[in-house]
């Protein structure tokens, strides 16, 4: 009798959170349907879908809360005109003219995007998140509860979001199938070029598939917002992650092409959502977690490393493939012995102009931010490691920042360790992490890589940091000591700083010579091309371990001498996994294959808000994910970065110059061209 | 003992059966041909030796060593280079780093730890040695040169002279003539025959171009619609009628 009363008990909290699920589950399918059709039609990996459901709902907010606008007039501006024009902005400025870039190339651009758009919104629109009296849905009294059957409660909210997602699905099924433009997209999807040759414009198709993913993103922002309340605050730009790795992890099930798969599979991941709250017991921490925050990042991870399907991808089978024109010329990493001769003088001159103004002039401010440069220089150069040499996309070197922060700061309070030893012991636990996380995922690469290690860094952010072995616990708090080893005291503000100079230096050799050595050779080899990389031996994901693993500890020692130069981890200040969006972007636009280019970049980081932005030009400092979000475009013509561009052409410039005064020394030191081949890509 | 044997090959894809019961034998030091039409499955032959396909019957071997289950990397490692139909180049290297990266990963001395203290980097006697070879490839002076400045002729020779590099015992070439027209395929060829009667690797030529393979193979093996027709001495195999039926074709059957 009991047991048939507990069974009927568990039985209707199934239904119940079946119930509950599906309507999460339709916004993760809403979203992750975006994924595909951008994906199948332009080869984007668009991860701005976030950024774009969150301008729709700020928008959608912004009119009917703040302005009282009515519902239905906000709704038609917000994702009916915003979104679809927002995407077909993104096509015709962007995506059409990046289509021959690689994937990785096209990745690095919707970060920047994902990094600038929301930004971008919140300057234009003055948007002021904090919410006068909560989010409302698109449905007027949303929150009325019905009950199904008389017993499970549904809101009406969680209805129409269902409701409109089955409808917007069932019409995309009408289109695909009994439309010429459905007809035209799943032709475009199997080859652009031979659907071209039978007289349709490609490029129409493209965009139309991208107004329409873009209507789809907005519309999940807009649904989205009362609904999922407990998966982060929608309303803010990363409240959209959670749900962005939901719909990833249901796209992925469809290894990113097929739209039934990611349909259900968002719908089925809503519901194991839901399932999981109701279900899994609350007593142990771990299975806590797993109700609540860790959950998308679990499954996402789980389902990358585990779904098969996913590791018999094949890019590219495009029958024509083969006659359409090589993608651009990139420029050679390979400098010439001249350039190379002119960047160390510039390097010496910087250096000592640097070092004369700051032991000679600075105030206290100016040195700590002359600190601060040389630090973030450090770990820029973890980025010019694996992005650069490897030439792939990892987005967690934050977190791996974060761990020798936390590391120098838990042997410092716990074991009164110095906290060098610290920060060596973190850079280790990182390189070790590093290599445990990267094993499963490396094999696959690419944009598979890019995602699991944002699931990484989400999945530290929202759940590891909380644990005292990790991020502290608030009765001791975050505090680091300075170091002192060898009876020196580097705590003044300048030895401190030569401190870092020197570690700066050390690593900096130490990136050329693996650079130069056979472990980067063996990456260039990869970056040029797998295939040929193994055909000669390389094993490729070996090479990839150890060169994240290097990279991690590296990020690793650069956060620990953070956490002392500030004197406390500022852990959300620092090392939040938007900021970590931000540094791949500002790395790999000013330069992620030369030490050079991450010291730039590490400078750039610090100074460039302060004092270009904020005293020259009296801008608020958000516009710097703007503009540099925006560079993120240039990659796909420049991975060199634009400060090695830039050099490069003025170089190129002052050679001409030359040359044509002095015909006949040119002509005598006739030298292979480098960097011209560079600059091809720009000429039409 | 062969140095590379395929036994029984069988491949089906999806239903289709692109080899069947397909068995090879290459030796030491040997010039042997693979010719077909198109679709007779050399190609997958070829991804069979090489660890890119895996056979769903048959076995591959390597100097008396069970390769079958070997991944690519393995089967280089083991002495089996190669070149591409479509060239696979490292895009953003010169030439002479091609022939570096190859001999670093024979040589294996690619321990971080070195690379780390200063000992990983290129040596005086490795430049050179590469540059050697360059020379003697008729690439000498253009190390230097970034690799997307060659011609296609060119490529195809940093392609082999990167294969050689890992100093293999058998060097497998994939269409080499494809892209080259008559003049550029008889230098390549003549270029290939010199420096392989001087080292004495062997090699295998899949080949579209039969002139190529009349003119310089030793043995060559005649695959259609997945099955191995016949092999030999090349120019019993190239009077053979069933070979001249099955892929020259009534065309040169007739003029003769």
């Amino acid at each position: 009798m009991i047991n048939s009363v507990f069974a009927a008990g568990v039985l209707e909290d199934t239904i119940r959170a079946f119930f509950q699920g599906l309507p999460i589950g339709a916004g993760f399918a809403l979203v992750a349907m975006s994924f595909v059709l951008t994906y199948k039609t332009s080869g984007v990996f668009n991860l701005a879908f976030g950024a774009q459901a969150f301008i729709s709902a700020a928008t959608y907010f912004e009119l009917h809360v703040r302005r009282d606008w009515p519902i239905w007039s906000a709704v038609l501006v917000a994702v009916v005109l915003v979104a679809p024009v927002l995407g077909l902005l993104l096509e015709r400025l962007i995506f059409r003219h990046v289509h021959a870039a690689s994937a990785v190339a096209k990745l690095v651009i919707s970060l920047g995007l994902l990094v600038a758009l929301p930004e971008l919104f919140k300057l234009v629109v003055d948007y002021n998140r904090e919410q006068p009296f909560g989010a409302v849905g698109i449905i007027p009294d949303g929150t009325t509860v019905y009950r199904l059957f008389g017993r499970y409660p549904v809101t009406r909210d969680e209805i129409a979001a269902f409701v409109i997602v089955v409808a917007a699905a069932l019409a995309l099924a009408a289109l695909f199938r009994y439309t010429r433009l459905g007809l035209r997209i799943r032709a475009v999807v199997q080859s652009p070029r031979m659907t071209e040759l039978n007289g349709v414009n490609a490029d129409w198709v493209s965009s139309g598939s991208w107004m329409l993913s873009s209507f789809f993103a907005g519309l999940a922002g807009v649904l989205l917002v009362p609904i999922t309340s407990s998966l982060g605050t929608v309303l803010e730009p990363t409240g959209y992650f959670p749900i962005v790795i939901s719909a990833l992890a249901a796209a992925a099930l469809g290894r990113l092409v097929s739209l039934p798969a990611a349909l259900f599979g968002g719908l089925a991941l809503g519901i194991v959502t839901t399932q999981m709250r109701t279900h899994v017991p609350r007593d142990n921490v771990i299975l806590a977690e797993l109700q609540g925050p860790a959950l998308p990042y679990v499954m996402l991870f789980a389902i990358i490393v585990f779904w098969p399907a996913i590791r018999r991808q094949v890019a590219g089978a495009d029958p024509l493939l083969g006659v359409s024109p090589p993608p651009p010329a990139l420029a050679a990493t390979s400098r010439s012995r001249g350039m190379t001769i002119y960047t160390r003088i510039m390097a010496l001159a910087f250096f000592a102009a640097v070092g004369i103004f700051t032991f000679g002039y600075a105030n206290n401010f100016w040195i700590s931010r002359i600190t601060h440069s040389v630090i973030f220089s450090i770990i820029f150069l973890s980025i010019v490691v694996f992005t650069g040499l490897g030439g792939q996309i990892a987005l967690c070197q934050v977190t791996f920042a974060a761990i020798g922060a936390f590391g120098a700061m838990q042997f410092a309070q716990r074991w009164d360790i110095s906290v060098i030893v610290g920060m060596l012991a973190g850079a280790a636990i990182a390189a070790a992490v590093g290599a445990l996380l990267s094993i499963p995922v490396m094999r696959l690469g690419g944009i598979w890589l890019a995602i699991a290690t944002l699931a990484f860094a989400l999945f530290f952010h929202d759940v590891l940091v909380k644990y005292s072995w990790v991020g502290g616990s608030l009765f001791h708090g975050r505090g680091v000591p300075r170091p002192e080893f060898f009876g020196v005291d580097f705590s003044s503000r300048e030895n401190f700083l030569i401190l870092c100079s020197a570690i700066l230096l050390v690593v900096g050799v130490l990136v050329i010579l693996i650079r130069e050595s056979s472990t980067g050779m063996a990456l260039r080899a990869l970056r040029g091309s797998e295939t040929a990389a193994e055909s000669i031996g390389v094993i490729s994901w070996r090479s990839r371990v150890i060169v994240f693993s290097v990279s991690a500890g590296i990020a690793a020692i650069g956060g620990g001498l953070l956490a002392m130069e500030e004197r406390l981890v500022g852990y959300e200040a620092n090392f939040d996994p938007q900021t970590g969006l931000f540094w791949l972007v500002i790395v790999v636009v000013l330069g992620a294959r030369t030490v050079e280019g991450g010291i730039q970049a590490g400078v750039a980081f610090v100074i460039f808000p302060e004092l270009v932005l904020h005293r020259w030009l009296g801008l608020d400092g958000a516009w710097r994910f703007v503009l540099f979000g925006f560079a993120a475009i240039s990659f796909a013509r420049h991975p060199e970065g634009l400060l090695e561009h830039g050099k490069r052409r003025s170089q190129a410039m002052m050679q001409r110059m030359f040359a044509r005064r002095q015909p006949a020394m040119a002509v005598a030191s006739a030298q292979p061209e480098v960097d011209t081949s560079a600059d091809r890509g720009d000429e039409p | 003992m062969s140095l590379l044997v395929a036994d029984g090959i069988t491949k089906r894809f999806a239903g289709i059966t692109a080899l069947e019961d397909v068995s090879i034998a290459l030796e030491e030091g040997e010039r042997v041909g693979l010719i077909g039409p198109n679709g007779a499955g050399k190609t997958t032959l070829f991804n069979c030796l090489l660890g890119l396909l895996r056979p769903d019957a048959g076995s591959v071997a390597f100097d008396g060593q069970d390769i079958t289950r070997l991944p690519v990397y393995r089967r280089a490692r083991l002495g089996i280079g190669r070149t591409f139909q479509r060239v696979e180049l490292f895009s953003g290297s010169s030439v002479r780093d091609h022939l570096l990266f190859a001999h670093r990963i024979r040589s294996g001395t690619g321990a971080l730890w070195k690379d780390v203290v200063g000992l990983g980097l290129p040596k005086p006697a490795e430049i050179e040695r590469c540059d050697a070879l360059l020379a003697s490839l008729g690439l000498g002076g253009m190390g230097d040169e970034p690799i997307e400045a060659l011609s296609l002729g060119q490529s195809r020779l940093v392609e082999v002279a990167r294969a050689l590099m890992t100093q293999p015992r058998v060097v497998l070439l994939d269409e080499p003539s494809s892209g080259l027209d008559r003049a550029e395929t008889t230098a390549l060829a003549e270029t290939l025959a010199r420096i392989q009667s001087e080292q004495g690797f062997g090699l295998l030529l899949v080949e579209h171009d039969v002139e190529l393979v009349a003119s310089f193979t030793e043995r060559t093996y005649v695959l259609d619609f997945g099955r191995l027709i016949t092999h030999g001495p090349t120019p019993e195999v190239m009077r053979d009628d069933e070979v001249r039926a099955a892929y020259l074709g009534d065309f040169v059957a007739g003029t003769t």
